[in-house]
């Protein structure tokens, strides 16, 4: 699909979500994919994002390649102020003040809920019985599905993680779609893309069921719905999305010393 | 008063089977008291209800090991180095049952305990399986004890309530520490301020011992004074192969042989056999690690977060004499 690229659909999927980040906004990046991500967007087009991690770094940019965690010394050799989860993920996150966050997905569903706890291969049902597979838990993604004003998901687009339903919901979407959010008494508003691999998924304004947005240069709608766990609709809107520039794939490069898009 | 105790007295006094046991910093990759963990699994401690802000190599080695029946946590893996396997099978077999929380709220029930508060109000974790599932309380589904619904008196809005957490004993790590636990953190505390005054008793599990001249000098950084702190115990590279920003780097390579390790069990027994059961001491914990690696974990871009400390670093020889003024037995075993 991809060979003859000259990056691929990881570095699309990094640079889409990037172009989502606006610059001069509060921003919050999870370890990974979604911190490449966002601070791809700081050096390229935001650069005044205020950005801060879930334990309370502020004002860093990594040395040396993506850091293994969100604490490592590869984040707190330039930073600004060191606090502490309370402060980060409570009062500038949870309280509403954060305008995105950026999480990833082991398995997502059509209201953009999703699942990081554990893969049971379906639903659970009454019993709360062990997983088949544990996976990560929640962290601070609940937090920022919960609380950040809007957020953005990212995932590998494969039909196990594009589900109808997820098994277990970690961090909630729009829960069964509609003003399920306002009802449980959210502060935050919800998940505004998912961002994968293939293309870029949207809610619809009423229903909020997701829906295809936009598709990358080496994908097409027919694929994107071929890997996705339910009837994908299309948006009347859908376009393809504009390929990476130069000055993008650069500035993502160098933010991604160590390579960790570019592994096949 | 001087409250340096070694290690090996450090657990025995303080840890007993069954206890609820928090660690902090508890990210998953840096601050992590480990060394008071593998000292848990000299002394066989077990059934141990583990109460971690986010799992560490620290939890991972206790899961891996079947000291760990209970665990309350807010996340689970090791970050960008993967699933923790030694937690994950742990899980997966049903030998541990792991209730999962978020990082915010493990953090508000830290704070609640430390406030003696009867419920934190919350407006995370709420319409989603972690408020409806319970692995503690598996046949009631939505659960009902774990974040029940409760109805803001103001303004007639549902929010939910969490329980709040008062562990009986936080080994808590800190980069420098005075002799009497007035202690400054350097990097993020995540939960280890609120965690610090929620729990029963608290031993601070230092990577340097420093003058308390050097807390005169930097109070606003104290953020654990030694007022409520019950032990001090020196141990250098103590979160290895984790992180302490501006002491010393992550050891990848140690941090992936760990987790390979506890992917099985003879693995495990074999990671225990070399790790934990022969490092015992700091000369031999120290000479595992090995000369160059120790060199090199100190040198990274952070070191320089170190520098306006350094002048009241105390030397091994001092900390020695400290810690006989306080032991029983021996020096910094």
């Amino acid at each position: 699909m991809s060979d003859n690229l000259h990056y691929t659909p990881q570095e699309m999927m990094a640079i889409a979500t990037g172009r989502e980040i606006r610059d001069g906004e509060l921003a919050i990046f999870g370890v990974g994919l979604s911190m490449l991500a966002g601070y791809f967007a700081q050096a390229h087009h935001a650069p005044n994002v205020r950005s801060l991690t879930e334990g309370g770094v502020f004002g860093a940019t990594p040395v040396g390649g993506l850091p293994w965690g969100i604490e490592c010394n590869r984040i707190s050799s330039n930073a600004v102020s060191f606090t502490n989860a309370l402060d980060a993920i409570g009062f500038l996150v949870a309280s509403g003040r954060c305008d995105v966050g950026v999480i990833g997905a082991a398995q997502v569903d059509k209201h953009g809920n999703v699942n990081t706890t554990g893969i049971w291969g379906g639903e659970i049902g009454e019993r709360y019985s062990l997983p088949k597979t544990r996976l990560t838990g929640a962290g601070g993604a609940n937090d920022i599905a919960s609380g950040a004003r809007r957020f953005v998901i990212m995932a590998n687009h494969e039909k196990k993680r594009f589900v109808d339903n997820v098994d277990y919901i970690s961090s909630p979407g729009y829960l069964d779609g509609g003003d399920a959010r306002k009802r449980h008494g959210f502060i935050g508003d919800g998940p505004s893309a998912i961002i994968t691999t293939l293309g870029i998924l949207r809610p619809h304004p009423q229903t909020k069921e997701f829906e295809l947005s936009g598709w990358f240069s080496f994908s097409n709608i027919e694929e994107v719905r071929a890997n996705t766990g339910w009837d994908l609709k299309i948006a009347k809107d859908a376009v393809p999305v504009p390929e990476p520039t130069g000055e993008e794939l650069a500035a993502l490069r160098e933010v991604d010393k160590t390579g960790m898009l570019r592994k096949k | 008063m001087n409250k340096l105790i070694s290690l090996q007295e450090a657990v025995s006094r303080f840890s007993s089977d069954g206890m609820q046991y928090a660690s902090g910093a508890a990210l998953p990759v840096g601050s992590d008291a480990i060394v008071f963990g593998r000292e848990l699994l000299r002394q066989k401690r077990k059934k141990l209800h583990a109460l971690f802000h986010c799992n560490s190599q620290q939890l991972n080695l206790l899961a891996a090991a079947g000291a760990v029946d209970k665990a309350e946590c807010g996340f689970s893996g090791l970050e960008v180095f993967g699933f923790a396997n030694g937690l994950r099978r742990a899980v997966e077999s049903g030998r541990l049952s792991l209730e999962d929380y978020s990082n915010l709220s493990m953090s508000l029930r830290f704070l609640g305990g430390a406030m003696n508060w009867p419920f934190v109000p919350t407006t995370v974790n709420i319409g989603s399986d972690i408020a409806w599932r319970s692995a503690f309380a598996p046949d009631t589904y939505p659960a009902t004890e774990k974040i029940p619904t409760i109805i803001d008196p103001f303004s007639g809005q549902k929010l939910g309530a969490l329980s709040p957490l008062k562990p009986d004993l936080a080994a808590i790590h800190v980069t420098l520490s005075d002799p009497e636990g007035n202690a400054i953190m350097i990097g993020t505390e995540w939960s280890r301020f609120e965690l610090s005054r929620a729990a029963k008793k608290v031993v601070l599990i230092a990577d340097h011992i420093v003058d308390t001249g050097c807390a005169r000098q930097f109070p606003n950084l104290v953020r654990i004074p030694g007022v409520i702190v019950d032990a001090v115990v020196w141990w250098p590279f103590a979160a290895w192969p984790q992180s302490s920003p501006g002491a010393y780097d992550i050891d990848e390579k140690h941090m992936r042989l760990m987790n390979e390790q506890f992917a099985t069990e003879e693995g495990t027994a074999r990671y225990i056999d070399e790790f934990v059961t022969k490092t015992a001491s700091i000369d031999d914990y120290l000479a595992a690690i090995g000369h160059d690696t120790l060199e090199r974990l100190q040198k990274g871009p952070s070191a320089f977060l170190l520098d306006p400390y350094r002048k009241w670093i105390k030397s091994r020889e001092e900390i020695n004499a400290l810690l006989a003024q306080n032991a029983s037995k021996g020096d910094a075993r």
